[in-house]
């Protein structure tokens, strides 16, 4: 359920949302999307795999949490337990809106019905001063909706990129956990990395010259997270 | 010798500070194991006095001491969050004049610098540019939200609270929790021993009460270590002139705003305090008889909560007037006895040092506990030196906001009078034109009111900046720019005070619902 309004400083004068990270909250989820140009500080803590939309074959990115539904392992007792938190993750509940006219400059919008927004005054941040001003928070949500709205921007020539040269490749992971049980993760896609290596020079210098080079190779590096995460999954069976 | 052992402790009187003694020392009874012992014997029919509803941020640590969490304490006390003390009116009387002594140290640890970067000419208080309490406050924000860990803040603070409720709560915690024992009976007689001590108090229907170790929580009266034991009472009116107060408590409206700071305002013999609780306001005038008639000051008291307190009718105001010396006991232990609390002595309630002078004694006490009569005259003389320092401290403080002022009243002329400064303030004051308030001021530990407070008074009263400053240093200048960005941060993220105080109340075990922080 969602109610989406864009954030006016008159009607969301005494707003305030809680920002912090909790599973009450919304954060229980087993992965977000990411942006490519989030992927050098993402990949040291998460694994990046691929999707492919089934309707519109294109692919885009998202950080793994966990290995199921509504598992995240980087939540620890509603704590963050990550350098980083994906972009598309921390600004909820606000999004970015835009009307159709694309020229036209982006509006901050709100979620009304996420559980971050605080109706008792309690609990939570303001958006607004009593003289309708921004709060510091507010200009941070903003400042990262921009980064969020240009690094999506930027991505789609990184996944056309991808595309054209064929580089990603379904990936089915089997994860037997050391109680027993077994995960599985299917439906992505990871950087063939045989794919990766015989690319000519001419190639390598388009993809690099487009600043796709680095993310592709963050990519490949932040697999090495997965054992990692498996880890992470066993402590929590074994602990739990 | 087995006898000489202190085994058995008796508090006289239970007020504030005989509740808060009995609590203070059965906590720290049972965490050092010093098998003790401890009765407080409370007259049945004695009012409590209503002063000192102001505590310091040290309360916070005291209630963890003795094992009661924030929220019961809140709910119980009808308490409130206070960030420190606002004075209007002190410096000229104008209606702009107002400045706010802050419970948060100013921003970084060279008070020099920051003084030198700080742009007063820009309209800019010192209080404002040294950290973000003053816009916090402004706004009538707690100081925390109410998801903190008890006893946590984003801002320091103490509390405000209703006296009587507060020996209530502190009452059933010491006897149900703590294993003090309370006697409700009338001392009759108070029987010496031949040491220049106390061997027993004799009730009139328990008869002999004895004990090794006697606390004089006995208030004005001073039954111990005036009464019998003949300490005398230094006086100190010659320096603090207000002798009398006219105090009411008036309900208030139960969405009004709660102020998160005492006020207190000046007016043409002395000033008005105003502590906001949830349920009510604690209003009083304060005011020297030689210069003021008690007509006149319940006038200047009705005129204040009339103009102040939304909905207040005059007429239905009863003030109660209060008559107290100003002054303490030359020694406060003698012998077996420690005098706490007004016994010990009182001074006019203007930085609400009453309770935090509580506070510190059963530091002192609890951490060097006379485990035997003969360890007493040492630790006695060790306190008494401590605490004299201490009180002097106090009227020195007091009788700063006076000596700054620039009122023309007769009053505060005769408060700003040479011979009625302290030698010591006198010669800082004078220090202070060259170099601002340092730790060499301040030497002690636990110094009841440091450089930083002596700052914000000064520099909140328009005394002249320090004739030799350094030049300003960049880092004083982002120091001076992250409290504006703090300032608008808290802003943001404090929640109403009154919000806060309620949905807290929400917390206290048996109130609901405990969230899960």
């Amino acid at each position: 359920m969602s109610n989406h309004q864009i954030l006016d400083s008159l009607a969301h004068r005494d707003l305030r949302v809680r920002m912090e990270s909790s599973a009450a909250l919304g954060d229980d989820v087993m992965a977000c999307l990411l942006m490519p140009a989030e992927f050098r500080r993402a990949q040291a803590d998460f694994p990046i795999l691929f999707r492919r939309d089934l309707q519109s074959a294109a692919f885009s990115a998202v950080a793994l949490f966990g290995f199921e539904n509504g598992e995240n392992l980087f939540l620890e007792e509603d704590r963050w337990d990550a350098a980083y938190k994906p972009l598309a993750q921390a600004v909820k509940p606000f999004l970015i809106g835009r009307s159709r006219d694309d020229a036209s400059p982006a509006q901050v919008h709100v979620d009304l019905d996420s559980p971050r927004i605080v109706t008792d005054g309690t609990a939570g941040v303001r958006l607004f001063t009593n003289a309708g001003q921004p709060t510091p928070l507010l200009d941070d949500i903003a400042q990262q909706l921009g980064d969020l709205d240009d690094a999506f921007r930027a991505s789609e020539s990184f996944f056309t990129a991808l595309t054209r040269h064929d580089l990603l490749e379904p990936f089915r992971l089997d994860v037997p956990l050391t109680d027993g049980s077994n995960n599985s993760l299917v439906g992505f896609h990871i950087v063939n990395e045989d794919r990766l290596r015989v690319l000519d020079g001419a190639t390598l210098a388009d993809l690099h010259s487009a600043g796709h080079l680095m993310p592709l190779f963050m990519a490949v590096a932040s697999l090495a997270q997965l054992t990692a995460l498996v880890a992470r999954k066993n402590r929590r069976v074994g602990g739990g | 010798m087995e006898e000489e052992q202190t085994k058995r402790v008796v508090i006289l009187g239970g007020g504030t500070a005989g509740w808060l003694s009995a609590c203070v020392l059965a906590a720290e009874n049972i965490r050092r194991g010093l098998g003790l012992s401890i009765t407080i014997v409370e007259a049945p029919d004695i009012p409590t006095v209503g002063v000192g509803e102001g505590t310091w941020p040290t309360m916070r640590g005291t209630l963890q001491t003795i094992g009661l969490d924030e929220a019961t304490f809140l709910a119980a006390c009808g308490g409130a969050f206070k960030q420190g003390s606002r004075f209007d009116g002190w410096v000229s009387g104008a209606a702009d004049d107002s400045y706010l002594h802050p419970f948060t140290p100013p921003a970084g640890d060279d008070l020099a610098a920051l003084l030198a970067a700080w742009d007063r000419d820009s309209g800019q208080s010192f209080a404002a540019a040294a950290n973000a309490q003053q816009a916090v406050v402004d706004m009538r924000l707690a100081p925390r939200q109410t998801a903190m860990p008890d006893f946590a803040g984003a801002l320091n603070y103490g509390y405000h609270l209703d006296a009587v409720r507060f020996a209530a709560l502190l009452r059933e915690h010491a006897t149900t929790r703590l294993g003090v024992i309370h006697i409700a009976d009338r001392i009759g007689e108070v029987i010496p021993d031949e040491r220049g001590g106390i061997a027993a108090l004799h009730g009139v229907s328990h008869g002999t009460i004895s004990g090794d170790f006697f606390i004089d929580c006995s208030g004005h009266a001073a039954l111990l270590i005036g009464g019998t034991l003949n300490v005398p009472f230094m006086d100190r009116s010659d320096m603090l002139l207000n002798d009398r107060a006219m105090a009411v408590q008036v309900p208030v409206l139960p969405d009004s705003a709660i102020a998160s700071a005492t006020i207190a305002t000046a007016h043409a013999a002395g000033w008005l305090w105003d502590i906001g609780l949830p349920e009510r306001r604690g209003i009083g005038c304060i005011y020297a008889s030689r210069f003021m008639a008690d007509d006149e000051a319940e006038a200047v008291l009705r005129d204040y909560v009339l103009a102040n307190v939304p909905g207040a009718t005059g007429q239905s105001l009863s003030p109660r007037r209060i008559l107290f010396p100003t002054g303490h006991r030359e020694r406060f232990w003698q012998g077996n006895c420690i005098a706490i609390g007004l016994s010990a002595g009182f001074l006019e309630p203007l930085e609400a040092s009453a309770i935090v002078m509580i506070e510190l004694s059963l530091r002192a006490l609890t951490e060097n506990f006379p485990r035997s009569r003969a360890a007493m005259p040492f630790l006695a003389d060790r306190f008494n030196t401590l605490f004299r320092y201490r009180w002097d401290r106090v009227v020195e403080f007091l009788k700063l906001h006076y000596v700054l002022s620039q009122r023309p009243e007769p009053y505060w002329q005769a408060q700003r009078a040479t011979d009625s400064l302290p030698p010591r303030l006198a010669a800082l004051i004078a220090l202070w034109r060259d170099q601002p308030p340092s730790a060499w001021d301040f030497p002690h530990v636990d110094e009841i009111f440091s450089a930083a407070s002596h700052a914000y008074i000064l520099y909140g009263m328009d005394f002249p900046l320090p004739r030799y400053l350094p030049p300003p240093a960049p880092a004083a200048r982002r120091a001076i720019a992250d409290v504006a960005q703090r300032s608008r941060a808290m802003l943001a993220a404090l929640p109403d005070h009154r919000l806060c105080l309620a949905a807290t109340a929400q917390q206290a075990p048996g109130a609901g619902v405990r969230s899960a922080s």
